[in-house]
C-alpha cells in the first residue's frame, strides 16, 4: 500500500476509533483535585531525580544525609570540635543502615567539610588500606591537645599525641614492608 | 435593546471566527498564551485552573488510553490516575507550551506501568470501539471500511512503542514535536520509529 493512502486511512481511523466518554467521568476526576495544589515538593522531587539518575537508593540516602550535615555545619555556629559531623555520620551508619562502602566513597566530601570548618586536618586519602582497623583515614587536633582519628574501618576515637605518633609509625612501617 | 445586544454579540462572534480563519498564526499564539496562563495558574495552586485542565483534556486522555488498547474500565481508571499524578507533579511543570505533551507523557507512563503490572494478560482489549451502527449494519462493507478494520487490527498488533507513535501522531493529532516530547524521545528518534511503524502497517495490510 502506498504511504499516502495509508496516511489517509489513518486520518479516517481517528474518526472511527472514537467513542463518547461516560458523562460522570469528568466529575469523578474533578472530585480528586486536592484542596491545596502544591507547586513544589522539594524533598520528594530530589529523591525522584536521584532515582531517575539510577543512583542506588542507599548511595542517594548517604549523599542526602552528608549534604544536610555539611550544610548545617557550614551555616551553623563555628568553633565546634568537628566531632558533630563524625558523630552524625556514626549515627546515620547505625540508624539508616547505609553501606560502609558508600560512606567511604564520600570520605573526601567529609574531609572538605571539615577543612571548611577550619580544622587542622590530615587526610591520608585513597592510598590507605581500607578495612584495616589500625590504618588512619584522617585525623585532626582537638582544643585539649589530643587528636580525633577516623580509622579505615570507620571507627572514630580520640588518641593522645604519643599514640598518634605510634599509629603513624605503624602505618609507615606497613608501607615500607610493601 | 436586548435584540441590539444579541446582534452585537453575534457580530463579535462572527468577527472572531473570521479573524481565526484569516490569522491562524495569531490564533496559535493566542492558544499558547492561554496555555501559559493556565500553567501559571496551576502552579500557583488555582483549583479552578485544575478543573479547566480536566475539562480540556479528559476526553483526549481517555481516548488515548482506549486507542492504546485498554478496555473501557481500565481507561477510566487510568484517566483518573493520570490526573491524580498530574496534581502531584504540578511543581515539575515549567513551560506552558509543553503542557499537552507533559500530560501525554504522564499518560504514556501510566499506560506502560499498567501493562507491566498486568503482564501475561491480553495486551489488547477485546472491547472494540462503539462504531456507528450505519457503518456496521450494512452487509456490503465498502473497501475503505474493510481496510480501516484491517488497519485497526494491524495497529493493535504493533509493538508498544510503534503503536504509541502511530496513536500519538495520527489518532491523537499531535505534531511530531509534541508527540516526540510525549513519548520522551528526540524528534529524530520519534520520526524513525513512526516510519518503521508505517512500514510494518503497509506490509501488514496489503
Amino acid at each position: 500500500m502506498e504511504k499516502e493512502k495509508l496516511e489517509k486511512l489513518l486520518n479516517k481511523l481517528s474518526e472511527r476509533m472514537t467513542e463518547s466518554v461516560r458523562p460522570g467521568l469528568t466529575e469523578d476526576v474533578k472530585r480528586q483535585i486536592p484542596q491545596q495544589l502544591r507547586a513544589h515538593r522539594m524533598g520528594m522531587n530530589t529523591i525522584r531525580i536521584m532515582i531517575d539518575l539510577r543512583v542506588s537508593r542507599l548511595a542517594a540516602a548517604a549523599v542526602i544525609i552528608i549534604t544536610i550535615i555539611l550544610g548545617a555545619n557550614f551555616f551553623g555556629p563555628k568553633g565546634s570540635t568537628g566531632g558533630d559531623i563524625v558523630e552524625a555520620i556514626e549515627y546515620s551508619l547505625a540508624r539508616e543502615n547505609i553501606g560502609r562502602s558508600d560512606m567511604l566513597t564520600n570520605m573526601a566530601v567529609i574531609y572538605e567539610g571539615l577543612l571548611k570548618e577550619g580544622k587542622d586536618i590530615v587526610y591520608y586519602g585513597d592510598s590507605t588500606n581500607r578495612g584495616d582497623g589500625f590504618t588512619m583515614l584522617m585525623h585532626w587536633k582537638l582544643p585539649n591537645g589530643k587528636y580525633r582519628v577516623i580509622f579505615s574501618d570507620l571507627r572514630i576515637t580520640t588518641v593522645s599525641p604519643d599514640m598518634l605518633i605510634m599509629l603513624q609509625a605503624q602505618m609507615l612501617q606497613d608501607k615500607t614492608k610493601k | 435593546m436586548s435584540k441590539k445586544v444579541k446582534f452585537t454579540e453575534q457580530a463579535a462572534e462572527l468577527a472572531h471566527l473570521i479573524n481565526v480563519q484569516q490569522n491562524p498564526d495569531r490564533n496559535h499564539e493566542n492558544e499558547e498564551q492561554k496555555q501559559d496562563l493556565l500553567v501559571s495558574r496551576l502552579r500557583s495552586g488555582d483549583r479552578a485552573a485544575a478543573a479547566e485542565l480536566v475539562d480540556s483534556y479528559y476526553q483526549q486522555i481517555y481516548l488515548y488510553m482506549r486507542r492504546l488498547g485498554h478496555n473501557h474500565q481500565a481507561s477510566e481508571d487510568l484517566t483518573q490516575e493520570i490526573f491524580l499524578q498530574t496534581w502531584n507533579r504540578i511543581g515539575q511543570l515549567q513551560d506552558g507550551k509543553a503542557l499537552k505533551s507533559w500530560l501525554y507523557r504522564i499518560a504514556g507512563n501510566a499506560s506502560r506501568l499498567y501493562w507491566r503490572r498486568n503482564k501475561g494478560k491480553k495486551a489488547i482489549s477485546i472491547e472494540g470501539f462503539d462504531v456507528p451502527v450505519s457503518s456496521t449494519a450494512n452487509s456490503d462493507k465498502s473497501e475503505d471500511e474493510e481496510q480501516l478494520e484491517k488497519l485497526e487490527e494491524a495497529i493493535a498488533r504493533l509493538p508498544m512503542k510503534m503503536r504509541q507513535a502511530v496513536v500519538l501522531h495520527y489518532l491523537q493529532n499531535l505534531t511530531i514535536v509534541e508527540a516526540a516530547e510525549a513519548a520522551g524521545v528526540r524528534k529524530g528518534t520519534f520520526k524513525s520509529r513512526l516510519s518503521r511503524a508505517l512500514k510494518v502497517l503497509r506490509e501488514d495490510i496489503i
